[in-house]
């Protein structure tokens, strides 16, 4: 229960920081206006860069517990393999807009094996695939954070999925396309807010201090549909379909080793040893 | 080029040479210091690329397609500057209105920006190994690192068997015709994978590997420094108050650090191979710091970093001793030409 309670704190602090940070732009400007951190919009994006960094750090640090047996590290790491080369097909072919297939894994494995496996399955996959592509970037930190919120959030799949009917039934591939489909926007449209508040262009597509809410939204949903809807169609489109067709084996295939990597340490009685 | 793969200068003085890299772009708008700086790190990464191996992303090829589109995405939205070229009817939808020389050259610096981000980190990239990359994790990280060793060793092994399954599945007759075919193919993939794991586990567990979950102090301190942080971002940004906020962040910071150096602090560590700093890397650091008093110090030349083509174009300013201070962010170089001709 403890252990539980300290897990769910972590993962809960991380993620209103993070979503803090990302959205930064949405709230700060109506403080700003309100007179009580106006002269502060300027250092925002440095202080909430370091949060994020630091929560980042210590969601791993947790998460990392998914990985402390060998059986476990070695089924991510071959796991991670996998899917860092399905990244490597999306880089070296024009797949069309933001479809990507390393999803489907992402998904599958955090609903599986649960949310810290699949938080680690996103950020790792992402890691490993930068470093055999050369895609290192300053939006790497962005993209490992974001595909293992993807990961982490997998198992919010399973209510919905008790709901109609439990697993092993087509609604369950179902559900889990309709949530790689959601992904498909969310991962386009949080990759954008780490740049957009630095980027420049059009005014009415662009962020400026102390606009307001209400224009911050409408002003990013402006850039939203003029640079992002119909990258991010492709790659929504690409995950639902990709789960729907491949995501009922892939589960059989998975569940049959979730039992194999699966194991109960028991302490035997010392009077049985000896 | 250099004939073998060898790394001349320590993983952390390279890293501190990246940061160094990534401040000066961030800081430089002015497109001559840019050219300057995407030239020589592309000379950085050519000169430390292994004999036979090829640049994932060539960084002038990339510099050409990234200024070319700021340029054309810049003129076809930004409505602003005074010398018209041409005038699009007002009534095209995003696109319609004046196209502005100006905005043209604001586009190009913005790909200029990128493509040295880009040159910077491929330079990196090219010059460290992955086994000295993965030495830079913290020690707190270790499972993560040996996950990570495990996933980069397996990529090369996963696509030859990729390779047998679909020679297999071709020699029962299998064609991949559309994207559903693929299935047959991914499968035996998938388990042959899963099977090798487990081969993998049990060779692991022989050998004694086992990963000490943090501790709940650990977890404490964690739970702790992030409340600490959360409170400091409300005290920050929604009630103003500055001291108890940058009191409590410090604080949450400071908690978050120790609980990652305790939990390092459960792992010892072995190196197979041990980089030790020497004369190099100084030259290094001295190139580095020179570029960073540069950009950072209080001095007129500095002035000439920035720069905007607004309201009217007009030519950005060069200051020798400045260009002179950013080069030596090529101080790898010299390490890499002193090592290859020098006894």
């Amino acid at each position: 229960m403890r252990d539980r309670l300290m897990s769910g704190m972590i993962i809960g602090l991380t993620t209103v920081i993070g979503i803090i940070a990302f959205l930064y732009p949405f709230w700060l400007p109506t403080v700003a206006t309100g007179g009580s951190g106006g002269a502060h919009a300027g250092t925002a994006p440095v202080i909430l860069t370091t949060l994020v960094g630091l929560s980042f750090l210590a969601l791993l640090l947790e998460a990392q517990r998914a990985a402390e047996h060998a059986l476990l590290v070695a089924l991510l790491g071959v796991l991670v393999a996998m899917n860092a080369i399905l990244r490597f097909i999306d880089v070296a072919l024009p797949l069309p807009g933001g479809f990507s297939p390393i999803f489907v894994l992402i998904i599958l494995t955090g609903y599986l094996f649960g949310g810290s496996f699949g938080f680690l399955m996103g950020t790792m996959t992402l890691l490993v695939s930068a470093l055999i592509t050369g895609g290192v970037g300053p939006w790497l930190p962005f993209q490992m954070l974001t595909a293992g919120w993807v990961g982490l959030t997998a198992p919010l799949c399973r209510g919905p999925i008790q709901l109609l009917g439990g697993v092993g039934r087509y609604r369950e591939v179902l559900v889990l396309a309709v949530f790689g489909a959601i992904w498909g926007f969310g991962y386009g449209a949080i990759m954008n807010l780490w740049f957009w508040p630095f980027a420049s262009g059009p005014v009415e597509q662009y962020w400026q201090t102390g606009i307001g809410f209400i224009e911050t939204v409408r002003r990013y949903l402006t850039f939203y549909l003029a640079t992002s809807l119909l990258w991010d169609v492709a790659g929504s489109l690409g995950n639902g379909l990709l789960i729907a067709a491949f995501g009922g084996p892939i589960l059989r295939v998975l569940r049959r080793f979730q039992r194999r990597f699966a194991f109960v340490l028991r302490h035997a009685p010392l009077s049985e040893g000896l | 080029m250099t004939p073998r793969s060898l790394l001349l200068v320590h993983p952390v003085t390279w890293t501190i040479w990246l940061g160094t890299t990534l401040l000066t772009v961030s800081l430089t708008r002015n497109p001559l210091y840019l050219l300057l700086l995407l030239f020589g790190l592309t000379l950085v990464a050519e000169t430390e690329r292994p004999t036979g191996r090829a640049t994932p992303l060539d960084p002038i090829f990339f510099a050409v397609i990234a200024v070319s589109f700021g340029a054309l995405f810049n003129a076809a939205t930004i409505r602003y500057g005074d010398t018209v070229l041409v005038a699009l009817p007002t009534s095209w939808w995003l696109i319609g209105g004046p196209i502005t020389l100006e905005a043209i050259v604001f586009g190009m610096i913005n790909g200029l920006v990128l493509s040295a981000l880009v040159a910077g980190f491929g330079a990196f990239g090219t010059a460290m190994p992955i086994s000295a990359l993965i030495s830079l994790v913290p020690r707190a990280f270790y499972p993560l690192a040996v996950v990570m060793s495990v996933a980069v060793t397996y990529v090369p092994l996963t696509i030859r068997l990729a390779g047998q399954v679909r020679e297999a599945q071709q020699l029962r007759g299998h064609q991949v015709r559309v994207w559903r075919d693929g299935l047959p193919l991914l499968l035996p993939l998938l388990i042959g994978g899963l099977e090798r794991a487990l081969q993998l586990a049990e060779a692991m567990a022989a050998r004694g590997f086992a990963a000490d979950p943090p501790s709940n102090q650990v977890r404490m301190m964690l739970v702790g420094g992030l409340a600490a942080l959360f409170a400091g971002l409300l005290l920050q940004f929604a009630w103003g108050q500055v001291v108890a906020a940058s009191v409590t962040l410090l604080i949450g910071t400071a908690l978050i650090l120790w609980a990652l150096r305790e939990s390092g602090q459960q792992a010892p560590r072995t190196r197979y191979r041990v980089y030790r700093r020497g004369i190099r890397d100084m030259m290094v650091l001295l190139g580095a710091g020179l570029t960073l008093v540069a950009v950072l110090a209080p001095w007129p030349g500095r002035a000439s970093l920035a720069y905007t083509p607004y309201p009217t174009l007009q030519l950005p300013i060069f200051e020798p001793l400045l260009a002179f201070a950013l080069m030596g962010l090529l101080m790898p170089v010299a390490v890499r030409l002193g090592d290859r001709y020098l006894p």
